[in-house]
Formats: structure tokens, sequence, C-alpha cells
């Protein structure tokens, strides 16, 4: 009897469904037609009894033949699971036969998912800092003109985008006015007012109480307003009844001091702010954020005045796409009358250092590289194996295990390490960050929302298992196709493999080493840069001014208590009472290089003979007093020190032209053929400040490492204006020491300024330089990695090649040859490929690490000693792992190596 | 007592089946003809319920088919007891001994009243 044949997870086609069951049911009625004929029914009456005993045949037949389709289904999945089931459990009993190597597999997928992806993900967010808001990507700034003249477009322009853009889901604005605002307690002082939508723009909720109501936005009813997280933890304890109290700003006015009193509706969350200003230059209002926010509707600007503006694009919608758009209204709008400008819409990235784009480059290219290697371990190793296992194959392909079956099953195991190891290396991932993250210092402490990078984990991770299925699949089914005597009978003494095999994991080695060194040198020199780092902290490029030793306090007058005809007479005071500390050198009146103000107005030149005006919307403005190029140690490039900056204070925007000093940059942009010094500036936000300049020297650039570069571009050093007053205080002893005695210095002084910052100039360029030192120290880690897998690929590769040589090995020593002349045989040929890997991998990394050359510290790019010292490692490795087995391997009794394995 | 079965409750049919096929592989004829012969004429299968059963108890993993060759070198496909089929079979048959003695008990009543001498 034959048992009711089925092929395995091949549907059977309903009709041999159907004649089955026909045939069965015919053999029913012929029975009964045979039992008839032999009682003496004639053959046709007895077939038409023997239907009609039946009933209704056809019916019958299709119930049966349903429930046999259903049956069916139900033995294909059974069949499937059951498969499936025993070809795992061969595959872990497999596995369990070479622990060993199955752990280092795995441990090499795991390292290469799962490090790349964590130092790739916290690199990235250090360096790139994306914007922190949900779908930041989507958040533009806004602005209008080209070439040199670029401004933010004024109040008119953006009303009109905010009625007709469809592209565009919000368009906010925020004006910051740190000037002439005083609390009654001096707490914090700046405020900043912002448009209908800005927290809805920035995509973020009010972390307690409300936003403003639209009445209020229009400045109808009681004054609001909604202050900062910080401010709410500080002053109110995070409570609740901060809803409702009040808030008093003083407003510094020209006329006199003005008060106001808000209620406070609201608590903005700790992600508030403005998205990304280049105002990160501006490290007074970076430092002390926006304490308090007013509602201003755009009616409530003029219609001319420029503030920071913003918009958050519509999902699916494009830059260019926008831009189209917002061109287009621009264009035909008939309320902006004849100033048509150009906008442009700037992410984030946009924003982005060309140097930081480059490190991005590099750290793709070493991800990738790690990646390689981690790839070409696994397909070593499991090529090898493969090689071991061949007998078997064949064996099980002879016996009639069809093809199929074997990949599967070969495949299964290939899974039982992928799965594993991907596993591993995502957890490994997300563990690692975890930790870097706990680790980082201080001044990074924003580093809190790194998240895995989606796309490098699963890159990696696809490539990972690709390479192991791909490499644990393949040989073994190359293995099966060879005819059982063939591989039963090649055990030939010289037998290490066809010839193919053995080319192919040669080559497979170079390629290994090379790599190696490209990346192993890739990495000394960065570890060596980190080094030198830590030893130079305060970096090695040239600042522009002297940090050490410097003191700087930025200070406000209390507008209730300090008439502004007595404020120049009080920064006097100031300087003097300073300088009377002792353990000071000197003092200037001015703020700490590079960290000067960034008012809501625009700067530009008057129009040259063409008509052209050459604008920057963002610029530092330093308010400097005598001396103070000298006390901070800037260079004056040319010109002069204006007199002004010697004469008293002004009280108010002055008539005449103010003569300034600005920076080479700002010299080089406006006027790049030169003539800056004489020529005409002034700077206006549009509305009712407008300030005439006259350029009277140039100072020489600052550069505080680290921070972005479009900031710096523009810095004015002018006289200062009445609201306050900055100084900087030159130590002889270490400035840390002396802060008591200078704050003592400043309080005794009646009536007291507020002192709004301190800053230690050795600390503000350590603090810049923080986010590019803990980014080398994870390419410190990553190259440490990289070394382990490296070494541990290299050395299990090359060493199991010559483990494979043991017979030919013994069958030499049996023949006759000397144990030495033997084991210089195998170093040799191990030594042949290391010199051609190390020759290919020397000029690849010559090539490779020049791309690293804006990254390196006091470490040329091509520094010889890395490469030597890397070149002998990785020949060291190399050797020993061609040596140590074949000197195993010489030690056995020739007779035991002659043994089929 | 009439249903799909003609004349038989729907799971003694299976019973039957599965009792026919105690002592080895049979074909549905046969199987028919086996309870026809045991019961002394007094059950007739009828043949529609009998292979849409035969199908199902199949489908239910009970019973194993074969093809195979009858006495008259016919082709037909044979029926066989698979492992959970055998305790299909003990557990139908404990269940219609349960079933019988229940029965019983109430047709040898003796009086209207339950609850008499005997104890439930």
């Amino acid at each position: 009897m034959r048992r009711a044949f089925r092929i395995p997870f091949v549907r059977t086609p309903r009709r041999k469904l159907m004649r089955e069951v026909s045939d069965e049911l015919q053999f029913h009625l012929d029975t009964r037609v045979e039992r008839l004929v032999a009682l003496g029914w004639k053959p046709d009456a007895a077939r038409r009894e023997a239907l009609r005993q039946f009933g209704d045949i056809e019916s019958v037949r299709d119930d049966c033949v349903a429930l046999d389709i259903e049956r069916e289904r139900t033995a294909r999945w059974t069949d499937l699971i059951a498969d499936l089931l025993r070809d795992i459990r061969q595959a872990v009993h497999a596995l369990r036969k070479a622990p060993g190597w199955t752990a280092i597999a795995i441990l090499t997928l795991a390292l290469g998912i799962g490090a790349n992806t964590a130092i790739f993900s916290v690199v990235h967010r250090l360096l790139l800092a994306p914007l922190p808001y949900p779908e930041g990507n989507r958040i533009v700034m806004l602005s209008v003109g080209q070439g040199d003249d670029v401004r933010f477009p004024t109040v008119a322009v953006l009303r009109v985008i905010q009625s007709r853009a469809r592209s565009i889901e919000t368009v906010a604005a925020v004006s910051v006015a740190a000037l002439a605002v005083q609390e009654d307690d001096g707490q914090d002082t700046v405020h900043a007012y912002i448009t209908p939508n800005y927290l809805k723009m920035l995509g973020i909720a009010p972390a307690f109480g409300r936003s403003f109501t639209p009445a209020e936005e229009r400045g109808e009813g009681a004054p609001v307003a909604m202050i900062s997280y910080s401010r709410w933890q500080h002053e109110f304890g995070s409570r609740a009844n901060a809803i409702g109290s009040s808030v008093d700003i003083t407003f510094d006015r020209r006329e006199g001091p003005e008060r106001r009193r808000y209620t406070i509706i609201g608590v903005t969350p700790p992600l508030m702010a403005l998205p990304m200003s280049s105002g990160s230059f501006n490290h007074n209002l970076h430092e002390a954020k926006p304490g308090v926010w007013l509602p201003l509707e755009f009616p409530g600007w003029s219609p001319t005045a420029e503030p920071n503006s913003y918009a958050r694009l519509r999902p699916g919608v494009s830059v260019a796409q926008a831009k189209k758009e917002l061109q287009n209204i621009i264009d035909t709008s008939p309320e902006l009358g004849a100033k048509r400008p150009t906008i442009r819409l700037l992410r984030a990235q946009d924003m982005l250092d060309p140097s930081e784009t480059h490190m991005i480059e590099v750290l793709f290219a070493a991800v990738g590289v790690l990646l390689l290697i981690a790839c070409a371990n696994v397909a070593n190793l499991l090529m090898s194996r493969a090689w071991t296992r061949r007998r078997e194959f064949a064996v099980r392909a002879a016996l009639g295990a069809g093809h199929a079956r074997l990949a599967r099953q070969v495949l299964t195991e290939s899974m039982l390490l992928a799965l594993p190891g991907g596993l591993l290396g995502i957890a490994l991932a997300w563990q690692t960050v975890r930790i870097i993250t706990a680790l980082r210092p201080p001044a990074l402490a924003n580093l809190d929302a790194v998240h895995l990078e989606s796309t490098v984990l699963l890159w990696s991770a696809a490539i990972s298992i690709l390479t192991g299925v791909l490499f644990g699949t393949l040989p073994a089914l190359f293995a099966a196709r060879g005819s059982v005597g063939n591989v039963l009978r090649s055990e030939t003494p010289g037998g290490s493999g066809s010839i193919a095999t053995r080319r192919v994991r040669s080559a497979l080695i170079v390629f290994e080493i090379a790599l190696s060194i490209v990346l192993l040198v890739g990495a000394g020199l960065l570890v060596r840069s980190f080094v030198a780092m830590q030893s130079a902290p305060l970096g090695f490029e040239p600042l522009g001014f002297e940090p050490r030793g410097m003191v700087s306090f930025d200070m406000l007058f209390n507008p209730s208590t300090t008439p502004r005809n007595l404020r120049a007479g009080l920064r006097n005071l100031v300087v003097d009472q300073l300088r009377a500390v002792p353990g000071v050198t000197d003092v200037a009146i001015g703020m700490i290089p590079a960290a000067g103000y960034g008012a809501l107005t625009s700067l530009s030149t008057d129009p040259d003979p063409s008509g052209v005006e050459r604008s920057v919307p963002e610029f530092s403005t330093i308010f400097a007093g005598p001396n103070y190029f000298r006390v901070a140690g800037i260079s004056l490039i040319e010109g002069r020190y204006p007199d002004s900056l010697s004469a008293p204070a002004q009280s108010g925007p002055s008539t005449a032209p103010i003569e300034v000093v600005v920076n080479r940059g700002l010299a080089s942009r406006f006027w790049p053929s030169g003539g800056a010094l004489g020529a005409r500036l002034h700077e206006s936000n549009g509305q009712d400040f407008r300030q005439e300049y006259t350029v009277a020297g140039i100072a020489g650039d600052v550069h505080v490492p680290g921070e972005r570069q479009i900031a710096r571009s523009a810095v004015l050093y002018r006289p200062p204006m009445p609201f306050g007053v900055s100084v900087i205080v030159r130590t002889a002893t270490p400035s840390a020491a002396l802060l008591p005695a200078l704050r003592k210095a400043i309080t005794s002084i009646q009536p007291t300024p507020y002192i709004q910052t301190t800053t230690i100039g050795e600390d503000f360029i350590r603090d810049a330089l923080a986010p590019t030192r803990f980014a080398m120290a994870l390419m410190a880690a990553f190259a440490a990695v990289a070394l382990v897998l490296a070494v541990v690929g290299l050395y299990g590769v090359i060493s199991y090649g010559v483990r494979q040589r043991t017979r030919e090995i013994g069958v030499r020593m049996a023949l006759g040859a000397e144990p030495t002349a033997v084991a210089r045989l195998v170093i040799g040929s191990g030594l042949r490929l290391a010199i051609a890997g190390v020759a290919i991998g020397a000029v690849g990394a010559l090539a490779a690490t020049r791309a690293l050359s804006g990254m390196l510290f006091a470490v040329s790019a091509v520094d010889p000693m890395t490469f030597v010292v890397t070149t002998l490692v990785v020949a060291a490795v190399a050797l020993l792992a061609s040596y140590l087995p074949a000197r195993r391997a010489l030690r056995v009794d020739p007779a035991d190596a002659l043994r089929p394995d | 007592m009439l249903d799909r079965d003609g004349g038989l409750l729907r799971g003694t049919l299976d019973l039957l089946i599965l009792k026919a096929l105690a002592w080895g592989p049979r074909h549905g004829y046969a199987i028919a003809d086996w309870v026809h012969g045991i019961t002394g004429g007094d059950l007739l299968v009828e043949e529609g319920p009998l292979y849409t059963a035969l199908h199902r108890l199949e489908r239910n993993g009970w019973l194993t088919g074969e093809w195979g060759y009858s006495e008259n070198n016919r082709k037909a496909k044979y029926y066989r007891l698979s492992r959970t089929g055998r305790q299909q079979l003990r557990a139908e048959v404990a269940l219609w001994e349960r079933y019988a003695r229940a029965v019983g008990k109430a047709i040898a009543a003796a009086s209207p009243e339950v609850g008499a001498p005997a104890s439930a």
C-alpha cells in the first residue's frame, strides 16, 4: 500500500483532490454494482440502483473535497513548522560542536553592528546637533536678500506669508530684548516677544499652564506673560502657584524707568529657545535664556521691523517647494509695494560649518570601514568552517538530501548566528549610548536626547546579516555540488582546499590586512590627536585674544535707582574699584571677546556708487571702553582706537556718527577691496532705532574653537550703551581665587549694579572645546574596537588557514623534510600575504588619511610614526598567526597528521 | 434523532467508524459492511454521511488515508487509525458508555419520583 503522497509545501491542485474523491466514491459504486450483479441484477439496472442508493453523490463529493482542502492546508503548516524546528535543532547541534567559533562569529557581528551604531549616533548628535524639537528638520529660518545683503524678513513680508502660504504650517517670530530690562530682584533680565504659534512652530507645548489666547496676543486685556522653565524652578520651586502670580518688569527707557506688571499664565518647557540662531555666539542670551516671554502679534510690530523669524514646513513639503511658493507670494503680493526681496529658507544643517560636515563624512567612512572589517572577519570564519564540513555536505548530498534541503539547513545555521549577533549588537549599541551619555562632561548637558541613528543601525545590521547568510550558505552549496567520490578521495596530501578556495581565502586575507592598516592608521592618528588635545586644554588654534587670567562681569543698572545721567560715572567707578583689588593687573570696560550681544538689528553699509548696500542680519556687538583691546589681548591691524571709546558713554543714539572698530571678517565682507577705514556703517532695527558709525580701526578676528564660524564673521566694537556695563579683568593670580574679592568690590558701589554673568576665561574656552574633546575620546574608543576586531579577525583567519595545512605538513615531514624547512615554508607564505596586504594597505592609508587632516591636532596626516607602528603591529600579528599554529603542527606526529580528519 | 447521518446521532457514526478501524485499515465500503454485519442488520450506514464523516475524521487527524488495491484489484482508499485516532476512540467509547448508563438509569426508573431509596 502506498501512503497518500503529498509534495511538501506544494499545494495539491483542487483538480487532483477532486479526482481522488471521485475515484474513492467510484470504487464504492463499483463494489455495490458488483454485489448487485452477483445477486442477479442486470448491470445497467444495478448501476442505476447503486446510484439511487447513494443519494446525492455530487454534493457528497463536493463536501469531501472541501474537507480535503482543509486537511491539506493544516498539514502544510504542520509540515513547515516541523521542518523548521528540525532545522533549528540540527543547526543548534552543529553550532554547539564548535562553541568557540560560534562565539567569535556572534561577537564579531555584535561588535560590528553595535559599536558602530553607538559611536556614530553619539558623535553625529554632538557634531551635527540636529534640532531637538519634534520633527525638527521641518523648521527653517527665514532670511531675505542675497549675496552680502542678508537680513531677516520684515514683518510686512511675514504677514503676507502667514496669510497666504500653504506649504508652511506655522510662521512665527521672536524678538529678544536684552536691553534695559530689570526685574525687581535682578533675577534675570532678558525677556522676549513671541508671535502667536511660536511654541507651535517649535512643536512643543507649555510645561505648565497655558499659552496665549488670540485676544492676549493682540494685546487686549491685562498684560500676561509666560515664564521660562528654569525661572519656574528657581523662583517658584516648580509649584502651581506660579500661575496667577505676577512678574514686574522695569523698562529702562530714555525718559526714565517704566514699570509694568504681567500676570503669569504659563510656563515654557526647557526646550524653549531660539531654534537656530547663530546667536549661539551670543552667550549672554545663550546662558541667560529669556526668562519671560511676552506675546506680540504681527500687527503689534511695525511693518518694517525685522524680528528673528522661523517657519515650520508642512509634512512632505521640501524646502525647494516651499521656497518657490513663498517667492511667488512675495512677488505677487500687492501689499509689499515695490520691494520684492529674494527669500531663503535655511535648515539647521545648512548652517553647519564645512569642517563639521567634513567630520561627518569621515565618520561615515570610518563606520563603513569598521563594518567591512567585521564582515570580512565573519566571511572568513564562515568560509573556513564550510570548508571543514565539506565532506559532511558532500556525503549528505550523495545520500539524497536535495540541494534545497541542504541550503535551507545551512541558511538556518547562518540565521542562528546572524539573529543573536544582530540582537546583541542592538543591545550593545543601546547600552553603549547610555554609558556614553552618562559619562559626558558637564559642558555637554544637552546631550541627553541621543538616540540610536536608525539608518546606521539598519545598514549595519542588514550588511552584517547578509554577509553572514551569503558566506554561510554559498560555500556549503559549492561543497555539496562536487561528487562524493571526488570529495572523499580528495584528501590528497596537498589538500588544503581546491585552488579556487585557497585563492579566495588568500585574497580575503590580503584584503583584510590592507583594510586593517587603513583603519588602524586612521584610528592611530585620531588617538594621537586626542592625546595631544588633552595636554593643551585651550586648543591649538590661535584664539585672537588671551583667555588665561581673565575674568569678565556683565552687569546691568537698576533703572529705578540709577538715573541715566549717573551711569557714566558709575561705570568708571566700577573700573576703579576693581583695579584696586590686589592681584588685578588691569581692567577695561568691555565684554569677553567672542561673546558680544546680538541685537535685533542689522548692520549695513551705505549704498556704494552703484547703489549696492551690503548688510548682515546677525553680528556681534561688543561694548568696549578705553584700553579694551590691550587688556583683552586683541590685536589692532589697521587704523587706530577711536577717541570715542575713551570718551564718556552716550546716553542715546547720537546724531553724529560714532567711531567704531570692526573685525577683519566684517571689513573684508563689506569692503572686500579695501577702503574700510573711514567708511560709513549704520545699524537699524527697521523701526525707531538707527545709528551711524564710522570705521576708525580694524581688529584681528577672534575665534572660539568648536563654535560655528558663521557667527563670528562680523564683530562691531563700539562705546557702551547706557543700560549696563561689562568689564574684563586681568589677574596675575588664578582668577577663580579672586572672584569673591572682585564681587565684593562691585557690590560695595552704591547704587549696586546687578551682576548678570561671570565668566572665567579658561573655562569659557574649555567649555567651548568640550564637544570636540568628547568626540575625540569617542573616536579613540572607536579605534580600540577597530583594533580588537582587526587583530582578532586577522589572527583567527590566518591561523585557521595554517591549521588546514596540518596534513600537508605531516606529509612533508613524513617524506623527510626538516621541521625548520617546513616551518619556513608555511611562515613564508604567511609573510607573503602579509607583505602584499601591508603594501596595499599603506598606499590606501596614505590616500585615505588625507581626509582626516581637518580633524587632527598636532599630528600630520602622513605621520610616519603612526604608519610604521601600525604596519609593524599588523605584520607581527600576521606572522604570529602563521607561526604559532605551524609550530603546533610541527610537533604533531606525522602519522596523526595523515589520518583523515 | 433525525439528523444528517440519517438515523444515527452524529457522534455515533464517528464512534462506529473509529471502532471499525480498530483492527486495521479498511475502505469505506468495508466499514459500512462491518457495521451492518456486527449489528445484525439493525444499523445501516448511509453512503453520503459515511464518506463525509470519513473525510472529516481524516481532516481532524484521527484517520490517515492510504491508497491501495482491494480484494478484487480495484484501486481503493483505505483508512487507518492514527495515534490520536486511537485516543479519540477510547474517549468516545467511554463517553458512550457513560451516556448509555445514564439513559439506562432513567429508563429503569420504577417511580415518577426522583430521589427514591437509591441515592443519586
